[in-house]
């Protein structure tokens, strides 16, 4: 069965479209992905040496340091930061980094919570998804 | 989250720049967590460190500084990435510095207090029982809650500066009676424990814990508030965990029982080889390092002087740096009463304000660090740049010593 459409709760409104690029472990932005670049160096990451920019993010949960949300502010700021992040379970950090960037930046970085991994089980990295966090849903497809 | 009419004028911005983005930051929090609404903290805990920070963190520290922000509660900040006072002796780049000391400059011209510490508890920052506190810093929390029986959840940096300059948190979490109640109960029966057993035994609650409170039965009751410190931070950096139930050491847990709320909870034992499990995990060489770093979290000044005792005589060998981490309170201390000293004749140094995790290790020339910090281990490990190896102290110093 194909996912076409995953429900889930916005915590940060907007709106992005983007290729997915998808970890089925818990991520980190802290000591994890490289601001300079968006290449995600965490040597435990199962998408380590892919890029963030551009692409609608997944991971089940967030972990390690509460500067993640720093370190995913200055990735926005160098203009590698990702179109939009979807998790299982709520990660604060890209909830804080993303309403920071707004503010700092003018960049919008939509996040949703509440996409479990039995929903997003058969999306792939590379695969082309849109959503709206206002309305909670992600689609498969543009 | 419900916000009150003082609260919503705020977040309109008729109480100025710094609260308005204070507010936004809080509310979009609160929100995503489920909380109900927001309380009054006693004291903030924030970061203020340029290796996490970045650019993007001088500009968001300067912009609440700048736009009129104030710390409407006692806040104490996390150690710096460079030794306030002695960095230029250490190595540090001048336009790293820079940076690290506008981010100084703003959390001052904010009213936060100057004790440049991961152990705030220790030096600056008291609550009491009951009081609710917004702290960043994970292993600080783990105490706040487990030993002080203090409230705090663990502040993600943005968020840290919010409650600060608000006076305020969203009651979620590590806040409500019904979250802090234990899940899994761990027991000890090992005999006597070394200064890298308590790291062991925290980073394996917090390995096993996953997203449950846990308890730990078992300590001796000759535990001291140092050996309980570096406990926690070992169960934080291995895991979510924020609390720990001590029996008879943390406020209203006189059993586990009681910690669980009359609940029965999963048991599990912690046996000799689970600590070996984790040493092997950590312990990644056997060759003579770069740096030798005691004191993640920072070591207290009867630390110090336990190190001072076991380098006396004794001297560091050629190549080895050895750097003992600490607050510049616990460094003006270990200075008046000559343990700094004794520690420097072995040619080792006693570096304040800063600390280890947070140094720019690799830009320094390390590529190899020895430390008896299960916290340190892991987070240096997972970037995959540095060598670690995780030995005693006492061990560490016969090997790297003559």
């Amino acid at each position: 069965m194909n996912p076409t459409r995953m429900k889930g709760k916005g915590l940060v409104a907007g709106t992005a479209r983007g290729e997915a690029l998808v970890s089925r472990i818990a991520f980190t932005f802290a000591h994890g992905v490289d601001p300079s670049t968006g290449v995600v160096t965490d040597v435990r990451s199962d998408v380590r040496g892919e890029r963030v920019k551009g692409k609608v993010l997944f991971y089940p949960f967030g972990k390690g340091s509460t500067t993640a949300s720093s370190w995913f502010l200055e990735t926005v700021r160098l203009g590698n930061g990702p179109a939009a992040i979807v998790t299982e379970g709520v990660d604060l950090s890209v909830v804080i980094g993303s309403v920071m960037a707004k503010i700092l930046y003018g960049k919008e970085i939509p996040v949703m919570a509440g996409v479990s991994r039995a929903a997003s089980a058969e999306l792939e990295s590379g695969d082309v998804v849109s959503l709206d966090a206002e309305k909670g849903i992600v689609r498969l497809g543009l | 989250m419900h916000l009150d009419s003082a609260q919503e004028r705020i977040l309109r911005g008729d109480m100025g720049e710094a609260k308005q983005f204070a507010m936004e930051i809080a509310s979009k929090v609160g929100d995503a967590v489920g909380a109900d609404k927001l309380v009054p903290i006693k004291s903030a805990h924030v970061l203020a460190h340029y290796s996490s920070l970045h650019d993007a963190g001088v500009e968001v520290l300067e912009r609440f500084a700048n736009s009129g922000g104030k710390f409407a509660v006692p806040t104490s900040v996390d150690p710096a990435s460079v030794d306030l006072q002695q960095w230029r002796s250490f190595g540090i780049p001048e336009d790293y510095a820079r940076q690290q000391l506008r981010l100084c400059e703003a959390y001052a011209k904010m009213g936060g207090m100057r004790c440049w510490t991961c152990v705030q508890y220790q030096i600056c920052n008291f609550p009491k029982k009951g009081d609710t506190v917004a702290w960043a810093e994970s292993s600080a929390v783990v105490f706040a809650n487990s030993v002080l029986g203090s409230r705090s959840n663990k502040i993600t940096a943005g968020m840290d500066l919010a409650c600060a300059v608000l006076g305020l948190t969203p009651r979620f979490g590590m806040l409500l009676d019904e979250k802090r109640r234990a899940e899994v109960s761990f027991r000890l029966d090992l005999g006597g424990l070394s200064d890298l057993d308590f790291r062991s035994v925290g980073f394996f609650i917090g390995r096993h814990s996953g997203s449950r409170v846990p308890a730990l039965l078992g300590l001796p009751a000759t535990v001291t508030s140092d050996q309980i410190k570096h406990l926690g931070a070992g169960a934080s950096a291995a895991g979510p965990v924020t609390m720990i139930h001590f029996p008879g050491i943390t406020p209203g847990s006189p059993t586990v029982s009681a910690a669980a709320g009359g609940e029965r909870v999963e048991e599990v034992e912690i046996t000799r080889s689970d600590l070996g499990d984790i040493e092997a995990d950590l312990n990644q060489m056997s060759e003579i390092p770069d740096l030798v770093a005691f004191g993640v979290p920072h070591l207290s000044v009867n630390e110090l002087g336990e190190l001072a005792r076991m380098l006396e005589g004794r001297k560091l060998r050629e190549g080895i740096r050895m750097y003992a981490y600490t607050s510049s309170q616990a460094y003006d201390m270990a200075n008046r009463a000559g343990i700094s000293e004794s520690i420097e004749r072995s040619g080792a140094r006693v570096s304040h304000s800063t600390d280890a995790e947070i140094s720019p290790l690799k830009a320094l020339g390390f590529d190899t660090v020895l430390t008896n910090s299960a916290k340190l281990a892991e987070i240096v490990s997972s970037e995959g740049e540095i060598k670690v190896g995780y030995l005693p102290q006492k061990e560490i110093v016969e090997r790297v010593t003559a």
